[in-house]
Order: structure tokens, then C-alpha cells, then sequence
């Protein structure tokens, strides 16, 4: 028998590979450049909440719900050092995805600059055309 | 043409039924998801984020994320910021040559441009407010969720405010152009890499062991940043990794939105000697 839980967290986790693999044909098959870098967009962000997703950890019992890996208080005893880390989600992939955004946002704009160049240049952003172009 | 796109998709229907496949048997060691705990890891990291009973081992900060951003693995952070710092290079590499100064003498009508007085009355009271509120996100980084990216992002909304509502001509004017912005990102990353060697000097000058990036006090390393100015938690040397990447993050933005706002004409004036087609 399965927990609703898991079989929610399971749906969860199958929609975001489908999304995975939607944005991959949105990189792959269309040919303008704009929807390939919404594309990728999407995929990078679909990445970033599977980590997080990765880094969550379940509900024990209603009075212990998972809670943000900020500490309240600047003085902690040691109880509230364990009721911390009883409670508080891993803060690791967190972290890895506060680097995957920023350096996301740094290729989309050096790539949306770069398709801007190519519209201006050539007057097109369709891939086909760009590459049929000499010079 | 249609074969090709059938191949696609159906190797991405592989991919997405394996990947799940792989994940629903237990790809990350554990099975079901999500798991009841943290990983073995991810409670010393909580463990050690604020501990004064192990001051070898703490980052001083009540918030974990930052702590590992800018103290467990400071360094892959720097490169994040030199990627980020690359990325604007190769943006203006692209913009080369066109000057701000010929798109703020391009303004021949005398008329005001932007929206309406409802639009800008709205906007001259938010972008205070605006920048009030990221500095805020910024300046208590180490203590609550948010930090210097996120105030930095946050603050160049402001400058693309004024750019949709106001025009880019008006933003010009203020002197928000490039040079300036250009200025606030180097002293936000020079900032950066003297905070991450502020522990080497200190160790230079006293003849002690130090580390790049280090915080707080060490095994082998005795040299540390002092946690706390008169009573007020600032953690070390996470304060000042804050308020440098506020400031690069901001200008890099500002600097970026600017450039992206350029009028195609002048633009194309300025790309057309190329040769192409």
C-alpha cells in the first residue's frame, strides 16, 4: 500500500521529468532562437526545483513540519541546536541552487545578447536561415 | 523532416520514463522520497552553522545557506561571481563602440517620453521603497533568507522601472549610464576579493596561519573576523560578502538593462559596417 505522501511526492517528481523532457524538445526541434532560450530557461528551472525537491525532507507528525535551515535566535541552547536539526530541511541544495540561478541568469543574458547581435546582423533568429546565410 | 521528429520524441520519452525509473528504485540511496531526515551532511551543517561551543567549527551565522555560500565553499562561489562577471563582459564585448553619450544627444523631440503622470507619480514612490527593501535583503543576508544576489537583483529592478516608465533618455540624464555603473561592479568585486583575503593580510602581518576565504578561527589557522561588532551579529566576513555582491550584482544589472534598452536605429548605426549576408 502506498502513502498518499509518497504517491503525491512520486506525481510531483514525474511531472517535473515530463517538464525535462518538454523543454528538451523546445531546445532541440524549434528553430527560433527566442523559444530555444525559453526553452532552456525552462529546463534549468525545472533542474533547480528538483534539487530542492531532493534536498526536502517529509513530515514526521504535525507538530514537527519541516522548516526553513534559518536558526531564530542569535544565542541557540543546545535544544534549540536539536529541535533544529530535527525540523530544518537540508540547506545544501539550496545553496548549489542559489549558484545554478545566478550563473543561469549570466548564459541567458550573454545568450540573449547574442541572439540580438544575430537578429541585428542577419535579420532573423530562425537557426535554418542563419545557417544557410555565408560570411 | 518527419522521421527525425519522431526519433526526438521518442528518445525524450525514454529519457523522462528512465530518469523516473531511476528515481522511484532508489537513485539517490534512499527510497521512498521524500526522506524522513537530512542527510548525514546536511545535519553538520546545521549543527555547526551558529555554535558558539564550537568555535572551530561555526560560521557564526543563523542562516544556513549563507553560511555555505560564502564560508563552507566560498571559493565555488567566486567563480560563480567571475562567471557572472564574464557573462557582462561578453555583453558589452557585444555593444562595443556604441556610445551613451550619442543616445542621449539622439533625443530630438522636446517631449518628455514614458507614461502617463499616473505611471510615474506610482513609480517615483516605489523606487525608493525598492531600494529600501533590497538593501534590507542585502544588509541582513547572514541572518535571514536573502543575501547579496538577491538584494542585488531586487535593486535593479528600480533602474528598470525608471527605464520602461520613464524611457531610457530620462535615466541617461540622471547619469545612471554606463561609467558609473561600470564603477559600482568593480568596487562591489574588488570588495569581494579583499574580503575573501582580509584573513591572509591579518595572518601576514601577525606571522599566523591563515586561509583564503577564511571566517572564523581554525585548528591550524588561530586568525578570524570578529562575529560581532559591539553586540551586533554580523558573522564574520559574511556581512561584507553581502554588501560587495549587492553592489556588483546591482551594477551588473542596471549596466546590462541599459544596454538592452539602447533605440535599434542608433544601434544599427553603429553594428552596420560590418559585413554580412
Amino acid at each position: 500500500m502506498v502513502e498518499a505522501n509518497t504517491f503525491l511526492f512520486n506525481v510531483f517528481l514525474f511531472s517535473l521529468f515530463f517538464n525535462v523532457g518538454i523543454s528538451l524538445y523546445g531546445v532541440f526541434v524549434r528553430p527560433s532562437l527566442i523559444k530555444k532560450i525559453i526553452a532552456l530557461t525552462i529546463f534549468s528551472d525545472t533542474a533547480n526545483v528538483l534539487a530542492i525537491a531532493v534536498g526536502y525532507r517529509g513530515w514526521p507528525s504535525p507538530e514537527q513540519p519541516p522548516i526553513p535551515p534559518v536558526l531564530i535566535g542569535v544565542e541557540p541552547s543546545s535544544e534549540d541546536l536539536g529541535r533544529f536539526i530535527n525540523q530544518a530541511v537540508d540547506p545544501l541544495p539550496q545553496a548549489l541552487v542559489l549558484t545554478a540561478i545566478v550563473i543561469g541568469l549570466a548564459v541567458t543574458l550573454f545568450l540573449v545578447f547574442l541572439t540580438l547581435q544575430v537578429y541585428r546582423l542577419y535579420g532573423t533568429t530562425d537557426v535554418r536561415k542563419v545557417a544557410k546565410l555565408r560570411g | 523532416m518527419r522521421i527525425k521528429k519522431i526519433l526526438v520524441l521518442g528518445s525524450l520519452i525514454i529519457l523522462v520514463l528512465t530518469i523516473s525509473l531511476a528515481f522511484n528504485s532508489g537513485a539517490l540511496g534512499y527510497y521512498p522520497l521524500p526522506l524522513p531526515g537530512v542527510r548525514l551532511l546536511a545535519s553538520w551543517y546545521l549543527y555547526t552553522t551558529l555554535n558558539p561551543q564550537y568555535p572551530v567549527f561555526t560560521a557564526m551565522s543563523p542562516e544556513a545557506v549563507t553560511a555555505i555560500v560564502w564560508d563552507y565553499r566560498g571559493l565555488d562561489t567566486l567563480f560563480e561571481t567571475a562567471v557572472f562577471f564574464l557573462a557582462i563582459v561578453g555583453a558589452l564585448a557585444l555593444m562595443r563602440g556604441i556610445s551613451l553619450k550619442v543616445v542621449l544627444d539622439s533625443k530630438n523631440d522636446n517631449s518628455d517620453g514614458g507614461l502617463s503622470l499616473i505611471c510615474k507619480t506610482a513609480t517615483k514612490i516605489l523606487v525608493p521603497l525598492i531600494i529600501a527593501v533590497s538593501a534590507s535583503i542585502a544588509l541582513h543576508g547572514h541572518l535571514t533568507p536573502g543575501g547579496g544576489f538577491q538584494g542585488g537583483s531586487a535593486a535593479a529592478v528600480a533602474p528598470l522601472l525608471i527605464l520602461v516608465i520613464f524611457s531610457v533618455y530620462f535615466l541617461l540624464s540622471k547619469g545612471v549610464s554606463e561609467k558609473p555603473m561600470l564603477v559600482l561592479r568593480t568596487v562591489g568585486l574588488l570588495g569581494i576579493y579583499f574580503t575573501a583575503l582580509a584573513a591572509v593580510f591579518i595572518g601576514l602581518f601577525t606571522g599566523l596561519n591563515a586561509y583564503v576565504f577564511q571566517n572564523q578561527p581554525k585548528f591550524n589557522a588561530p586568525v578570524g573576523l570578529p562575529a560581532q561588532i559591539s553586540g551586533a551579529l554580523i558573522s564574520g566576513s559574511l556581512f561584507f560578502f553581502n554588501v560587495f555582491e549587492y553592489l556588483a550584482v546591482a551594477g551588473g544589472f542596471t549596466l546590462v538593462f541599459i544596454l538592452l534598452s539602447v533605440p535599434e536605429e542608433i544601434v544599427k548605426s553603429f553594428v552596420s559596417g560590418e559585413t554580412h549576408g
